[in-house]
C-alpha cells in the first residue's frame, strides 16, 4: 500500500515535469533550428569570404559590423557580396554584432584604435554619443574632398543626420512608425476598412467598437501601443511637441527634458483614458508579442515600425490596412521622425580602409542596391531613385501597404520637431518612458508619470553634461 | 646562570622567528598560484569598482570627475533603487524556501528504494542541463500573452486570463516560478546526496522501537541532513541575490520597475546607460548586503546544524 501511494506520488510530480518539459520543446524547436541554420548559414558564407580573401590579399579589406539579423542580413550580406564582385580594389567584411545596444557597446571598447571596424552601424538615438565620441570620422569630410552630391539622397533622413551643416553618418536603414489594422475586423465592426481613423477622439471611438468581450476577458481590444519610447517620441512629434529643449538639442546642447508639456501629456491621456475603458491592449515591450497579438486577432490596431508591415501583411491570416499615426484634434499633422540606423565611419585606422568604407557607402546609396533592400525588408529607401526601379514597383503591386509608409515620410513638414532630438543619453531617457507609460497603465495619474520620467532624464542628462565637460 | 637561561631564551626566540619566516615563506608560496587568480579575477575588479564608484564616468568610460559619496546618496534616496531592494527581498523570499522545499520534498520521494527510481532522479535533475537563456525562452512562450499554454487552459476551464508577465504584482511572480523550475535541480541533486550519506541503522534502530515516518523525518532525516541543508540554502540565497538572465529574457526588468532586482539594475546603469560611477555604487552596496546576510546565516544558521 505505501509502495503504491510513492508510486503514485513519484508519478504525479513527473507528471507536472513532463508537461513542463513538453512545452518547452513545442515553443523551442522551430526557433533554435531558425536559429542553428541561420548560425550555419552565416559561418558559411563568412568562411567563404575569408578564402577569396587568402587568395587575393593584395585587396584592401575593410570591417563592417552590423546589427541585422535574420532577413535583414541576408540582404545586407548579399549586397556586400556584390559590391565585392563589383570592383576588384576593396574586399567589406561583414560581422554581425548583436543588437544595436551591443554592437555600440563593443565598439566603445575598440574605438579610436587600429582594431576598430572601418563601418559601424548605429541606431538613430546613438548619434549625439557618436558624434561626442571622437572615435569617428564625419562622412562629410569625403563629400567635400570629392564633391559627392548628396542631394539625390531622401532630404528628410538626410536631415535627422545632419548635425551643425554636417552630415555626420551615411544614412542607411530607416524606418517610421505606421499604424496597423485588421481590416475585416473594421468590416466586422461596422467601420469604414478603407477610412482608417486618424486623430486620438477617431481612435478611441474606433477602439470602443473593435473591442470585443467574453464575460471578463477581452477577446480583442481595440488599439495597443508597444511600451516602447520611440512610439511616443514620434506620437509628440506628429504634433509638432519638442523632445528636450533648446530645439531638441539641434540649436545647442540640450539642457532638460520637455516631453511632459501638453503634447505628451495628451498621448498620455489617450492611453489612460482608453485603458480605463477597457479598450486598450497592454502587450509588453517586445516587439513579437505586439505583433503576435495582432497575427491572432487579440488587437485591432497597433502601431509598428515600416520595416515590420511587410512581414505582418505576409503573414496575417486577415486583409491588414495600413495608415498614418494618428495626431491629436488640437494640432496639426506635422509627419515623423526618422528611426533606425546609419553608417559611421572609424577614425584612427588606415586611410585606405577609410577609402574602402566610403567606395562601400556611396555603392550603398545606388538605386539599385536601395531598391533590393527596400523590397527584402520594408525598410525605405534612402535614394528616392530606388522607388523607380521595376523591381521595387512590382513588390508595391503585391503589397500595396508598403507605398503608404514612403509616403508619410515624404508628407512630413521638416521642423526641429520632425528632425528628432539629439541627447547622447538617450537610451536612459527611453528607459525612463516606457517606465512612465507602464505607471499610467497601473493607474498613475498621466501628467504625474510624466513629471517623473522628465525629472529622472534631467537628472541623467546633467550628470552627462558633467561628466563630460 | 641568570644569564644563560636569557641567551638560551633568545636564541630559542631567533630560531623561532627563523622557522617562522621559513614557514611563512612556504606557505606563500603553496598559496601563490590562488593568490594571483583571486587578485586577477576578484580582488582587482573589486577594487576598481569601488574606486569607480566615486567617480561619474564621460562617454569613453573613464573616471573623470571625482564625487565622493554622492553615487551613494543619489542610490539611497532614488526611488527606483529602493523598487529593485524590494523586489529583491521579494525575491528572495519567493525562491529561496519554496525551491528548497519542493526538492527536498523531490528527494525524499526519490530516495526510496523502488524499481525504475533512476529514471526518476534523471528527470528531476534534469533542469540541471538547461542553460538560464534557454529555460528562460521556454518560459517566456508559457507566460505568452496572446499564445502562452498558461492562459489558453485557464481560459479552457473558465477563468480569466492573467498578465503573467505584464501586470507589475504577477510579473515577479512569474520570474520566481521560472527561478525555482530551473534551481530545483541542482537543489534536488545536493539533497538526495545529503540523503544517501544518511547511515541506514539509524532508521533500522527507529523501526524497532516504532516511529512513525513523519517522527523519523523529524527526528533524524532532517538533523542528519543539516550540513546539505545548510549548503544549499546559502547556494540558493546568494544565487537569488544575483539573479539576471531570467529577468533579462521574460522582462527587461519591467513592468513599472517591478522585476528590476539589484543586479539587472545594475547592468542597466553600466551598459545600456553608461553610468559606470552609479552602476558601482549599485554594486558595492550589493556586495555588502550578501555579506551580511552571509555571516548572519553562519553566525546563526550554523548553531542549527549538526555534524556527524
Amino acid at each position: 500500500m505505501k509502495k503504491l501511494l510513492l508510486l503514485f506520488f513519484l508519478t504525479l510530480s513527473l507528471l507536472i515535469f513532463i508537461t513542463a518539459c513538453s512545452n518547452d520543446a513545442e515553443g523551442e524547436e522551430p526557433e533554435e533550428d531558425t536559429a542553428d541554420e541561420e548560425q550555419q548559414a552565416d559561418e558559411s558564407t563568412e568562411n567563404e569570404e575569408t578564402n577569396e580573401e587568402e587568395a587575393m590579399d593584395e585587396k584592401v579589406e575593410a570591417v563592417f559590423w552590423h546589427a541585422m539579423s535574420g532577413s535583414g542580413q541576408e540582404s545586407i550580406e548579399a549586397i556586400v557580396d556584390n559590391f565585392n564582385q563589383s570592383q576588384d580594389q576593396y574586399t567589406i567584411i561583414p560581422e554581425f554584432q548583436g543588437s544595436y545596444e551591443e554592437a555600440l557597446t563593443k565598439f566603445r571598447s575598440v574605438g579610436g584604435t587600429e582594431d576598430a571596424p572601418a563601418i559601424i552601424q548605429t541606431f538613430e538615438v546613438g548619434t549625439k554619443y557618436m558624434i561626442d565620441s571622437g572615435f569617428i570620422e564625419p562622412v562629410q569630410s569625403f563629400i567635400d574632398e570629392e564633391g559627392y552630391d548628396i542631394n539625390q539622397l531622401e532630404e528628410n533622413i538626410l536631415n535627422y543626420y545632419t548635425v551643425d551643416d554636417q552630415l555626420y553618418s551615411m544614412p542607411f536603414n530607416s524606418s517610421t512608425p505606421v499604424m496597423l489594422y485588421n481590416k475585416d475586423a473594421f468590416e466586422e465592426a461596422g467601420l469604414d476598412p478603407e477610412d482608417p481613423p486618424q486623430t486620438f477622439e477617431e481612435i478611441k471611438e474606433a477602439a470602443e467598437q473593435l473591442t470585443v468581450k467574453d464575460g471578463d476577458n477581452t477577446e480583442r481590444y481595440g488599439f495597443s501601443i508597444l511600451n516602447y519610447g520611440w512610439f511616443i517620441e514620434e506620437l509628440i512629434a506628429t504634433q509638432g511637441g519638442l523632445f528636450v529643449n533648446n530645439d531638441n538639442g539641434r540649436s545647442d546642447e540640450a539642457t532638460e527634458a520637455v516631453f511632459n508639456g501638453e503634447e505628451g501629456l495628451r498621448v498620455f491621456q489617450l492611453i489612460d483614458e482608453m485603458n480605463q475603458a477597457g479598450t486598450y491592449g497592454n502587450f509588453g515591450s517586445n516587439w513579437d508579442d505586439i505583433r503576435a497579438a495582432f497575427q491572432t486577432e487579440n488587437t485591432a490596431m497597433y502601431l509598428d515600425s515600416s520595416a515590420g508591415v511587410a512581414g505582418t501583411v505576409e503573414n496575417a491570416p486577415f486583409e491588414v490596412g495600413v495608415a498614418y499615426i494618428p495626431y491629436s484634434e488640437e494640432a496639426e499633422r506635422n509627419g515623423v521622425i526618422i528611426g533606425g540606423a546609419s553608417l559611421w565611419m572609424s577614425n584612427g585606422i588606415d586611410e585606405a580602409k577609410q577609402q574602402a568604407a566610403w567606395e562601400f557607402m556611396k555603392y550603398l546609396q545606388s538605386p539599385e542596391s536601395q531598391a533590393k533592400w527596400h523590397i527584402d525588408t520594408g525598410y525605405f529607401s534612402i535614394n528616392p531613385a530606388a522607388y523607380d526601379e521595376e523591381m521595387v514597383q512590382e513588390r508595391w503591386e503585391e503589397v500595396p501597404q508598403l507605398k503608404v509608409t514612403v509616403e508619410q515620410l515624404q508628407e512630413t513638414k521638416p521642423s526641429y520637431a520632425t528632425q528628432g532630438a539629439l541627447i547622447s543619453v538617450f537610451p536612459e531617457a527611453r528607459q525612463q518612458v516606457v517606465t512612465a507609460m507602464e505607471n499610467v497603465l497601473q493607474g498613475t495619474d498621466p501628467q504625474e508619470a510624466l513629471d517623473q520620467a522628465v525629472e529622472e532624464t534631467n537628472r541623467v542628462m546633467e550628470q552627462a553634461n558633467r561628466a563630460n565637460e | 646562570m641568570k644569564s644563560t637561561a636569557e641567551l638560551q631564551e633568545k636564541s630559542v626566540t631567533k630560531i623561532d622567528t627563523k622557522w617562522r619566516f621559513i614557514y611563512w615563506r612556504s606557505a606563500i608560496l603553496y598559496l601563490l598560484p590562488s593568490i594571483i587568480l583571486f587578485s586577477v579575477f576578484l580582488f582587482y575588479p573589486l577594487g576598481k569598482t569601488l574606486y569607480l564608484s566615486f567617480f561619474l564616468t564621460d562617454q569613453q568610460g573613464n573616471a573623470n570627475v571625482f564625487v565622493g559619496l554622492e553615487n551613494y546618496q543619489y542610490i539611497l534616496q532614488a526611488e527606483s533603487f529602493h523598487k529593485s531592494i524590494k523586489a529583491t527581498i521579494l525575491f528572495v523570499l519567493y525562491t529561496v524556501p519554496t525551491g528548497v522545499i519542493i526538492s527536498l520534498f523531490l528527494a525524499l520521494l526519490a530516495n526510496e528504494k523502488i524499481k525504475g527510481v533512476g529514471i526518476f532522479r534523471t528527470i528531476y535533475s534534469s533542469t540541471m542541463g538547461i542553460s538560464v537563456a534557454a529555460s528562460a525562452v521556454v518560459w517566456l512562450f508559457i507566460f505568452h500573452p496572446s499564445m502562452g499554454i498558461l492562459n489558453q487552459l485557464i481560459t479552457s476551464i473558465g477563468g480569466t486570463s492573467i498578465d503573467w508577465l505584464l501586470h507589475p504584482n504577477w510579473a515577479l511572480v512569474s520570474v520566481s516560478v521560472t527561478t525555482i523550475w530551473m534551481n530545483i535541480g541542482f537543489s534536488f541533486l545536493i539533497i538526495l546526496g545529503g540523503l544517501q550519506n544518511i547511515d541506514d541503522h539509524l532508521y533500522e534502530s527507529a523501526r524497532i522501537s516504532g516511529a512513525s515516518y513523519f517522527y523519523q523525518l523529524r527526528r533524524i532525516t532532517i538533523p542528519m541532513l543539516s550540513p546539505t541543508l545548510f549548503f544549499v540554502i546559502t547556494v540558493s540565497l546568494i544565487n537569488a541575490f544575483q539573479t539576471f538572465g531570467q529577468v533579462d529574457i521574460l522582462t527587461q526588468g519591467g513592468p513599472s520597475e517591478s522585476t528590476n532586482l539589484i543586479v539587472y539594475s545594475i547592468y542597466r546603469e553600466a551598459f545600456v546607460n553608461y553610468q559606470f560611477g552609479t552602476a558601482s555604487a549599485q554594486s558595492i552596496f550589493l556586495f555588502i548586503c550578501i555579506l551580511i546576510v552571509t555571516i548572519l546565516q553562519f553566525k546563526f544558521g550554523e548553531r542549527k546544524v549538526h555534524y556527524q
